[in-house]
């Protein structure tokens, strides 16, 4: 099996999940209701703990262990993409960026699920529960608050337009995309984008937003070969000031 | 405000000369949430979300309270659908107070739940059918009273109910693996007594 | 998390006037029976404002404690920490819940306690108007204040309002990984680098004199509070539950080679009590009115939250439900 393809594979869904964690959490003791702010924080942990999944295997592939991996590395060595880096801002964009990021998310694992490389069909199998709870959880808030005030649903309709192309970003394609479908590891980005589609139309379609052409949408890439905005390495940097402290001492 | 938490630091600035009082119930409707632990053990009463629904009230329950411990299923209902009969004590059962009522109406299915020691959560001990909550009561008495104490007794419409679908069982696959919420993922003691060891010397 | 310190207001003497003295009578022999009061029964007024008033402390206590250690979750060091914090973070946010929807069984709606709580009507627990300087601050709250909360919290379990123990038996279970994780992290701490120990040394100076003020004033100086002991609405004295904390936890802070920064803390063999230099009942009173060094902070961080959640609030109340009371 090509190990470059692989692990390509692992970095970028694993730093999603390290960044989109991340962010996520720091809502913790600030949402909007207390239920959410609970609900929220779960999904986040959920993230980080498949991100750690996706790092050790990496690991197992001769790696670095998973804290070093995360808490070490710049931004320009990060692939994820970089809808998952941007600040929180205000509810509305953070609850947007979690239905759209954990849309794909979800039809990512179902694929995996189905992969030759079978560390990763395994962690992909055992995740599904927590992930048909984060689409779950993201379509009842979407179809909520997309249908609810004047307010809520402008808000709602400014953060998707304001994601979308970042959201489109998430399917950059890989150098390896032709060796990871050969091979049965993955069936591809554009397969994943097309099924991503259509899940998003399907949930749009039930509120009160409005969902522009994909074709007038430009897809922001670059994430994925370490190109990131400037508000990804003081996110690392943030994250790593304890860890950083001494790299070699056990905390 | 300068703060030592980077994310206070970040929080947007909102007028605080502003802050309206919030209306008088600035707040949803209330649901009553109740959990199985285990296949085949009852449900059983665990508290309550606020939420503007009975979908929302399940998508905010299930990490509420299944987050923790184990979970196969949960299922919600709103408070104001729960129909609550007289709460005794001693030994006077809750059932001595329930009498025969004359069907009125379309049958329908009933959940009743039990309460078997004051000061504990209610059970689901089982379903019947009937026109209204008093009739399921009365039938209750007929068909699920045991040699069992019994101190309170809640009726809910079946249909009242927002359950977990077949579909949903496995949203709490990987519950018992998340060891990092855990007690006994943190043994400390074998550190601790190579610290204490090599403190002596 | 929550200690109990200053929780009840002076009792005037008329208050148990005009109560049913039947119903009175029968009311405190189910609780010197050992039977919990759930709220559809008979309870005198004071029972209830005085519940309402502990509860809802409590309650507020959980969501304002979750800051000072939220402070550090997005700076844990390493997977298990940075994963650990979060449940831990989150958990007093959900005990925050639980224990709001125990006080609204007895008639004030959530919504009400934080009106109350943003606008200092209502109080929360002193310590956590202190700031957390370095991660060894968090790790200092995560397991001696979690510790302390637990002594109070246990004791508060055995009282007599029926949904205020069920949280509280809820919230117990929960708090058995916040204690194992706390004490993890300070064995690690302590087992660690130079700096490491340092890092802990420094964060119990801190914290130790608000560690002591955390179950209230002596008894002393406090309230008298004889018929909320007799009512099982407080379980222990203030210095009783300051003893067995003590009891419990200098050993383990010594253990580690750790001062504690009391040159007269010690057990007296004679008495099994501890003895220790008076905490500052002054600073005590000025920080529980306001003039802490993170009083301010606090709320304001809960009025912004409130502030920022107001729009989905109103796009989530819809005429279809409404509010009622929990039930139990």
């Amino acid at each position: 099996m090509n190990q470059e393809a692989i692990k390509e594979l692992l970095y970028k869904m694993a730093d999603d999940q390290l960044i989109l964690g991340h962010r996520n959490s720091e809502w913790t003791g600030f949402g909007p209701l207390l239920e959410e702010d609970i609900a929220f924080s779960s999904m986040a942990q959920d993230k980080v703990g498949h991100s750690l999944a996706l790092y050790t295997i990496l690991n197992d592939l001769g790696e670095q262990d998973p804290d070093t991996i995360a808490f070490t590395r710049n931004a320009d060595q990060f692939h994820n993409t970089v809808l998952t880096e941007l600040p929180n801002a205000e509810y509305d964009f953070s609850l947007i960026r979690h239905f759209l990021y954990d849309t794909a998310e979800a039809l990512r694992f179902e694929m995996l699920s189905h992969s030759s490389f079978e560390p990763l069909a395994l962690v992909a199998t055992k995740v599904r529960g927590e992930l048909r709870y984060h689409t779950m959880h993201a379509n009842t808030w979407v179809k909520q608050l997309g249908a609810a005030t004047e307010e809520s649903i402008g808000r709602l309709q400014q953060s998707l337009e304001l994601a979308l192309p970042y959201a489109l970003g998430i399917f950059e394609p890989s150098p390896y995309e032709s060796d990871l479908i050969k091979e049965a590891i993955f069936e591809g980005e554009k397969a994943l984008e097309e099924k991503w589609k259509k899940k998003v139309e399907e949930v749009i379609a039930q509120t009160q937003l409005h969902l522009p052409k994909w074709e007038t949408i430009a897809p922001h890439y670059g994430g994925r070969t370490g190109k990131h905005t400037e508000y990804l390495q003081p996110l690392l940097d943030e994250m790593s000031e304890v860890f950083k402290i001494d790299p070699t001492a056990e905390w | 405000m300068k703060s030592l938490d980077p994310r206070v630091n970040r929080l947007p600035k909102t007028d605080s000369a502003n802050t309206a009082p919030k209306v008088p119930l600035d707040q949803f409707g209330t649901f009553e949430v109740f959990v199985q632990p285990k296949a085949g053990k009852p449900f059983q009463h665990e508290g309550i979300v606020h939420a503007p629904n009975l979908e929302m009230a399940y998508v905010l329950a299930k990490e509420a309270f299944t987050r923790r411990f184990t979970c196969v299923s949960i299922y919600v209902a709103e408070t104001r659908n729960i129909h609550i009969s007289v709460l005794t004590d001693g030994d006077d059962d809750a059932y001595n107070h329930v009498s025969e009522v004359t069907p009125e109406g379309e049958k329908t299915s009933f959940e009743i739940f039990h309460l078997f020691k004051r000061g504990k959560q209610h059970q689901h001990v089982g379903a019947v059918v009937a026109t209204n909550p008093n009739e399921a009561l009365w039938i209750a008495s007929q068909e699920l009273r045991t040699d069992k104490q019994v101190f309170n007794i809640w009726t809910i419409r079946t249909s009242d109910i927002r359950f977990t679908n077949q579909d949903d069982m496995d949203l709490w696959l990987t519950l018992p693996e998340k060891k990092f919420r855990d007690a006994a993922a943190y043994k400390g003691g074998d550190k601790l007594k190579t610290f204490l060891e090599a403190s002596k010397n | 998390m929550y200690g109990g310190g200053n929780t009840f207001e002076g009792i005037k003497s008329d208050e148990l006037t005009g109560e049913d003295p039947i119903k009175l009578a029968e009311f405190e022999a189910r609780i010197e029976r050992g039977e919990k009061i759930e709220p559809s029964d008979w309870m005198p007024k004071l029972y209830r404002k005085q519940l309402i008033r502990m509860i809802e402390q409590h309650a507020h206590s959980e969501i304002i404690g979750a800051l000072p250690e939220g402070t550090w979750i997005t700076r844990a060091p390493g997977f298990k920490r940075k994963m650990a914090l979060m449940a831990k973070v989150q958990d007093e946010v959900g005990h925050g819940q639980l224990l709001y929807s125990a006080a609204e069984t007895l008639g004030k709606s959530r919504e009400e306690m934080i009106d109350d709580l943003i606008n200092g009507k209502s109080k929360y627990s002193n310590i956590f108007n202190y700031p957390t300087f370095t991660w060894a601050d968090c790790c200092f709250i995560s397991w001696l204040v979690d510790a302390g909360a637990i002594v109070n919290q246990l004791a508060n379990a055995k009282g007599s309002y029926g949904p205020y123990c069920r949280a509280l038996d809820r919230i117990c279970a929960e708090e058995s990984f916040h204690l194992k994780y706390g004490h993890h992290c300070v064995i690690y701490l302590a087992s660690g680098t130079q700096t490491q120990r340092d890092m802990f040394q420094e964060a119990l100076n801190r914290w130790w004199p608000p560690m002591m003020h955390f179950f209230g004033p002596s008894d002393k100086i406090s309230v008298h509070t004889e018929i909320l002991m007799k009512w099982k609405v407080k379980m222990g004295t203030n210095d009783d539950m300051r003893n067995q904390f003590l009891d419990m936890y200098v050993p383990k802070i010594w253990e580690l080679g750790f001062t504690i920064p009391d040159p007269n803390l010690k057990k007296n063999t004679e008495t099994g009590r501890w003895e220790y230099t008076e905490p500052d009942w002054e600073e005590f009173k000025r920080v529980i009115n306001g003039d802490g060094p993170c009083n301010k902070e606090r709320l304001e961080v809960r009025r912004i939250a409130e502030e920022r959640g107001r729009w989905v609030r109103e796009a989530l109340r819809t005429p279809k439900t409404a509010y009622v009371t929990p039930l139990a």
